[in-house]
């Protein structure tokens, strides 16, 4: 036989080894994904719903119906009495177990079922803000993780597209197709675990205002937002390249507020908008969430591209004032990739397993920050584990 | 498989591409149509046109009546969007239908489609294809194409399609990832700057998408120029000559400093006793072969770094259908039994 014949043989085996390994049609994931994935959330599912539930909660602990707090060993319910709500001394320590020290606390002080509802609509009208920060103030651990908030429906999103651009690199690649190809990788990559519902704001190359962006987020019980972009720096600065994470906040120097004046351009809100979305900036959950997922994902992003991009610079997690952050009510980040401008970076970024590669170290970043909520609820309290049980 | 099954099965090499979509049978038939589809939008659209739905030019001529698809813009099938996912597979039934198969015929289909379809919608495009035929398999155009040209080892393609410029080296197996790129400054690209500089030059003259990629098709070039190119734009109404010469070389050589240096990485980064081999083998496929004085240009450009020899294909309309066919024919019976 010819060399060429059994080139050609060997050539035609990998090809049906190739082949024999694609899926029957039936077993595609993308279909199996969207026939298994969580259906939408009911109302009243979502993280912001979850929010309203948990300060729903909480004025109802500080009123006095029962948390039970159990040990984490199982060696039964401790009740724990809420504290006299009449006392005009309203904290959060009623919500905590005292150190073993302290003794068991006194049992059916005063039940929830013998205040009587006039009392309780009389007792709800003292509590105000300054209650609930002293209680967030002295939890000592993420609010969500107290309240078990679990993330169902993550959505991505992908910078820029249609008319939009965004940033163009020397030799043509435009960030709208870098981040919708990006954007793609990492949704099928974090739905292949079958336990989140992933979306995107875009499925193909069209202008999407940020407005839109933000409405799709909130209709589609978003639990949490990862917005993709790809910096540009001006001329001068191409040899430049650096990976930058931002979640919503005051900007820490000039380029960052020069950086959210760019990605805020048609933004589509109206000074009322804007007066409405402002307001909520001191969201305590949210912001705790963001920054714990901006770091998560800042840092394996990284550390994992830096191995493969040797000259990336790191520009940190920290806070921007971008619309598009502002206005998701969960948990959000926008991620700046790296820097288009630059020549070799370009040249990466248009290499499909390069762009893989960022999908698969987002991924990293994003699934450390949720297995590390997927155990919520573990207060460290003296030498003692307590795990805050919700009566349902 | 018993030989003379094998013998009754209709074989068929398509090649989907961006563009167009092509066509090549082991009954002789060889069809090549535009890779649109169309949908009649309303009630009124679907009794005017008279059909389901319409594939290539007419769906282009019709595209105001109808919604209409480009399923693989980009190289890609948009993912996501349902209507894509419809578009390929009335694509590939349409494709076997020009194939003149048979209700009853047996049909063997080999696809070969963009280097970032083959891994991104790789099943999409399986299940697109079972509902049409029992055996099938997909590979990337550019390994169609080179094992159509019996070029399996030491060889590279560059398949210049109009989503993207896929780059494939050929060592004697299926490439892998690492053997392949994907640029996505292709034939697409070239017609947006097209469009862009004459639009600049000419704001007075009313130039369409179609209309550039219907000047690049027939005048495209790259190097110096043979002919002066002369092309025609309406002006208030009224037809006017333009010279576009110098627009359209600028557009054509856009994709170029990518290319060359996309070949180069690719080249150093091959196996070192074997990159003179590949230098000396490059195939230049797809619609974008078709630029005038493309591989004396590429030779030129890479010769500073590593002369390399670029050889541009004589059909590359059919070359990556060709190729598919081959493949599904050649197809031991023991493999395709279980495919």
């Amino acid at each position: 036989m010819s060399r060429h014949s059994e080139l050609k043989k060997a050539v035609l085996r990998s090809v049906y080894e190739d082949n024999a390994g694609i899926p029957r049609s039936g077993q595609d994931p993308r279909r199996t994904r969207h026939a298994t994935v969580a259906p939408a959330p009911a109302p009243g599912s979502g993280y912001r719903n979850k929010v309203v539930l948990a300060v729903l909660l909480m004025v109802i602990a500080l009123l006095g119906v029962n948390f039970r707090l159990v040990t984490v060993d199982g060696s039964g319910p401790v009740a724990k009495q809420v504290q006299d709500n009449q006392s005009s001394n309203l904290t959060t320590a009623s919500l905590f177990l005292p150190d073993a020290s302290e003794g068991e606390p006194a049992l059916d002080k005063k039940r929830p079922a013998d205040l009587e509802p006039a009392r309780i609509l009389k007792d709800s009208a003292r509590v105000t803000s300054s209650h609930y920060d002293a209680m967030l103030a002295s939890l000592g651990m993420p609010m969500a993780d107290l309240f078990n908030l679990k993330v169902q429906t993550i959505v991505i999103d992908p910078g820029h597209g249609g008319i939009d651009p965004g940033a163009t690199g020397q030799r043509g690649l435009k960030e709208k197709d870098v981040t919708l190809d990006i954007a793609r990788r990492l949704r099928d990559k974090l739905a292949a675990s079958g336990d989140y519902r992933v979306l995107l704001t875009r499925e193909e190359d069209r202008k999407v205002f940020l407005k839109e962006r933000v409405a799709f987020a909130k209709t589609s019980h978003a639990d949490l937002f990862i917005s993709i972009h790809i910096n540009s720096l001006p001329p001068g600065a191409e040899s430049v390249n650096y990976l930058e994470t931002y979640y919503f906040g005051p900007h820490t120097d000039q380029r960052s507020l020069e950086l959210a004046e760019k990605e805020n351009r048609e933004s589509d809100y109206a000074i009322g908008d804007f007066r409405g979305v402002i307001a909520r900036i001191g969201d305590t959950l949210k912001t705790q969430e963001s920054r714990d997922l901006a770091d998560s994902i800042h840092r394996h992003l990284f550390s994992d591209l830096k191995r493969i991009n040797h000259d990336l610079s790191d520009a940190g997690s920290k806070t921007g004032p971008f619309m598009v952050l502002l206005g998701v009510d969960v948990p959000s980040v926008l991620v700046e990739v790296s820097c288009i401008s630059n020549k070799a970076e370009e040249t990466r970024l248009g290499r499909p397993e390069y762009r893989d590669s960022v999908a698969d170290f987002l991924k990293s970043g994003i699934v450390e920050y949720l297995e590390r909520r997927s155990y919520p609820g573990t207060i460290q309290k003296g030498k003692t584990q307590y795990v805050v049980k919700q009566e349902r | 498989m018993s030989s003379s099954k094998k013998d009754k099965m209709i074989y068929i090499g398509i090649d989907l591409g961006t563009s167009r979509s092509v066509v090549s049978a082991s009954n002789g038939n060889r069809k090549w149509v535009e890779s649109y589809v169309g949908w009649p939008k309303d009630f009124v659209a679907k009794k005017m046109l008279g059909k389901r739905v319409l594939f290539g030019s007419e769906a282009l001529d019709h595209r105001l009546a109808l919604n209409l698809s480009r399923p693989l813009e980009n190289g890609v099938i948009k993912e996501g969007t349902e209507r894509d996912d419809a578009a390929v597979h009335e694509l590939i039934g349409h494709l076997i239908e020009l194939a003149g198969v048979g209700p009853d015929d047996e049909v063997c289909v080999a696809v070969g489609v963009p280097a970032e379809a083959l891994k991104v919608n790789k099943i999409a495009i399986r299940n697109a294809v079972t509902d049409h035929a029992k055996k099938m398999m997909v590979v990337s155009e550019p390994f169609s194409v080179a094992y159509g040209l019996g070029t399996l080892d030491n060889a590279m393609i560059i398949d210049i399609g109009a989503g993207t410029v896929d780059f494939c080296i050929m060592h004697g197996t299926v490439p892998t990832e690492e053997d392949q790129r994907s640029l996505l400054v292709a034939g697409d690209y070239v017609d947006e700057q097209l469009m862009k500089l004459l639009t600049e030059k000419h704001p007075e003259a009313d130039f369409s998408l179609n209309m550039v990629r219907r000047f690049k098709e027939k005048h495209g070039f790259v190097g110096e120029p043979k002919r002066r190119v002369k092309v025609e734009a309406p002006v208030d109404g009224k037809f006017t000559e333009f010279d576009i010469t110098e627009e359209m070389r600028k557009a054509c050589e856009s994709p170029m400093p990518a290319i060359v240096e996309t070949v180069i990485d690719l080249v150093a980064n091959f196996d070192p006793e074997f990159q003179e081999s590949v230098r000396k083998n490059i195939i230049v496929a797809g619609g974008g072969s078709q630029l005038s004085g493309l591989d004396s240009y590429l030779g030129e450009a890479t010769r500073q770094f590593a002369p390399c020899t670029f050889t541009c294909i004589s059909d590359p309309l059919y070359a990556g259908a060709d190729g598919a066919l081959e493949l599904a024919t050649d197809m031991p019976e023991e493999f395709l039994e279980k495919l």
